[in-house]
């Protein structure tokens, strides 16, 4: 969300959007686990989406792997939009689910075979192409073994690989690292990195250190909201936190003000909320650290503006880190 | 054309399963004994004319004694055979949530349930394709045989296991659990089974439309070699009606997995 549009004017056109989610909101039934999501990734960055347990980390992603749509909002990958045909998008994008279910009564060659069809790879290229998986994700040496049979950190390769099987522009990585042994969470973690150099990866953690260790950007998400973003020295100096401020004013002055609060210091964002009885409703999202409060309510008084309500709210970081695992290896318990 | 890989993915890993390799097995040896004792029925029948102590039935052909039965008894064992083939498509999946892989896959929900249609009724070709073995058998001894009764019964045989496995692709999409799915397709093959049986103690046109649903009523005429467009509707309707309303199921997926 936060001023992508500004960055993307900077950036040269060989860095297109690879990934772009507008206002997506997601309910199951009243519950609401995304929130108007609107978020851009560029080609060949890696990003991190860090947020607590239930934040909707997974929602957002089975949402960009074409798992099931998403209530509201639009999605587009690669520069297409999914609601029309997902087939045909899905192909840009591999997924590894949060927990790997996989073929158990398959060998991890049959499976790959079946992947790289599915995902539509020329049959000339197909055996070239599992051989190169195989390698890329260290399971070559399991490649006649049943999926059933394998460990933990092996299925989780063999997820991976499936994911990398139609070479996707796109990987949509779920807590790729999770309930694996330090060894292999490093390796895997060397593997992604490896992946995000020649593509656009997402993935979803709440370790924190693992964001700074593979990520170039981070989005922090909870309660089915993107609360901040930015790079991971951004978010550690506490750049990108937030104040969100909603205000409501009356209707026939609003052009006037609209000027008169992009005139203002420390408001980065203005969005109309709704227009309603001849008040208007404004959300602004406000840098950390500006007492806007009081500015607000100045500037009212001074121009005899109506302000009805005035809602500040802090979007705060600190809250949300700790409930992160901020340490890798917590020390043991000593019993 | 990525409906077939699915397809091919389920029979392969059906053979690969001891569930597979046990109905397969037990099915080749049911047919065979249903085969032989009918061909010795036969034979019994034919000593019994030519000692004169049965009246000799000129229209009671080869053909139609062996397979006309033949055809009718396997129809019969789709009841209990198709359970056992349906039960594993969305429910196995579904129980082992591979299905949200799956449904990441460029594939439509129209291709997953076309492939996984195919899959099921490709995998009762695979079932009733040794039994032509037993015609050959014949042919090899000489008989004189009707091939047009027999087109026409294996492709009823394949209409009404089209229909079944419709039914019971439906059921398993609707549940998790594929002992459940199996008992619940069991349950509604036993009521279609019913229908003939009900159908034929009515009489006027409550029987005739008793009988219009009853898809043993629509194969029956197969089995004797007719090959009536009507029937051919019939059976087109219900596959089709079944994956429809299976396709609907598939589109709502809102599951947790
Ligand atoms: N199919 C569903 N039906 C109902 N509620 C759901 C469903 N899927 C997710 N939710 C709810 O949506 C919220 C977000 O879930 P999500 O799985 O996206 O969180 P997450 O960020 O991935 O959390 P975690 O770190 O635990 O994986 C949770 O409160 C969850 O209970
Ligand atoms: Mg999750």
């Amino acid at each position: 969300m936060s001023g992508s549009p500004e960055k993307l004017k900077t950036l040269p056109p060989e860095n297109p959007v690879l990934v772009r989610l507008e206002n997506v909101t997601k309910s199951f039934g009243s519950f609401q686990a995304l929130d108007q999501v609107s978020l851009e990734i560029l080609k060949g960055d890696i990003v991190g989406l860090l947020g607590p347990n239930g934040a909707g980390k997974t929602t957002a992603m089975r949402i960009l792997s074409g798992y099931f749509p998403p209530t509201s909002g639009k999605v587009w990958i690669a520069g297409q939009d999914m609601s029309g045909q997902p087939e045909k998008v899905k192909k840009h994008v591999g997924y590894l689910p949060e927990t790997v279910h996989l073929y158990g009564d398959m060998s991890v060659m049959e499976f790959l075979d079946f992947a790289v069809k599915v995902k539509g790879v020329p049959a000339a290229e197909r055996s070239k192409r599992i051989e190169e998986i195989l390698f890329q994700c260290g399971i070559w040496e399991v490649r006649r073994r049943l999926i059933g049979q394998l460990s933990k950190g092996y299925k989780q390769r063999v997820g991976f690989a499936q994911a990398l099987a139609g070479d996707p522009e796109v990987l949509v990585l779920d807590e790729p690292t999770t309930g694996l042994d330090p060894e292999q969470i490093h390796k895997i973690r060397m593997l992604i990195r490896e992946l995000g150099r020649t593509r656009t990866v997402l993935i979803s953690t709440h370790i924190l250190p693992e964001v700074s260790m593979v990520c170039d950007r981070v989005l922090i998400m909870n309660e089915g909201r993107v609360l901040a973003d930015g790079s991971v020295e951004e978010l550690a100096a506490g750049l990108v936190e937030r104040q969100e401020v909603l205000l409501t004013t009356g209707d026939s002055t609003d052009g006037e003000i609209l000027k008169m609060l992009e005139r203002v210091t420390g408001i980065d964002q203005i969005h109309i909320q709704s227009t309603k009885a001849g008040k208007t409703t404004l959300k602004l999202v406000v840098s950390a650290g500006a007492e806007i409060g009081p500015v607000l309510t100045r500037l009212f008084v001074e121009k005899n503006i109506p302000l009805y309500e005035l809602r500040i709210s802090r979007l705060s970081l600190e809250e949300i880190f700790l409930r992160l695992v901020v340490q890798e290896n917590p020390p043991a318990v000593a019993l | 054309m990525k409906a077939l890989f699915l397809a091919r993915k389920d029979i392969s890993s059906f053979f690969h399963s001891w569930l597979g390799v046990l109905v397969y097995s037990l099915f080749i040896v049911m047919t065979g004994a249903f085969f032989f004792l009918l061909l010795s029925g036969y034979q019994r029948l034919s000593l019994e004319i030519a000692r004169g102590s049965v009246p000799d039935i000129q229209h009671v052909s080869l053909t139609q004694f062996i397979f006309g039965a033949f055809f009718m008894n396997l129809g019969t064992l789709f009841t209990l055979l198709v359970p056992i083939l349906s039960m594993r498509a969305f429910s196995e999946e579904h129980k082992h949530q591979t299905l949200e892989l799956l449904f990441t896959y460029p594939l439509s929900d129209y291709d997953i349930v076309a492939g996984k249609f195919a899959g099921l009724v490709w995998f009762l070709f695979l079932l009733i394709l040794p039994s032509a073995g037993y015609i050959g058998f014949l042919h090899w001894t000489g008989v004189r045989l009707d091939w047009g009764m027999l087109a026409a019964g294996y492709a009823g045989l394949l209409m009404l296991g089209a229909s079944y496995l419709a039914l019971g692709l439906f059921v398993s999409a609707l549940t998790d659990n594929p002992v459940v799915t199996a008992m619940m397709t069991f349950g509604a093959l036993i009521v279609l089974n019913g229908l003939d049986w009900i159908s034929s103690s009515l009489e006027g046109p409550l029987a005739h439309l008793v009988q219009f649903f009853s898809p043993l009523g629509h194969f029956r005429d197969f089995t004797l070699g007719v090959i009536d467009l009507g029937h051919l509707l019939y059976f087109l309707f219900f596959c089709l009606y079944f994956l429809f309303l299976t396709l609907r199921v598939i589109e709502t997926r809102n599951w947790k997995g």
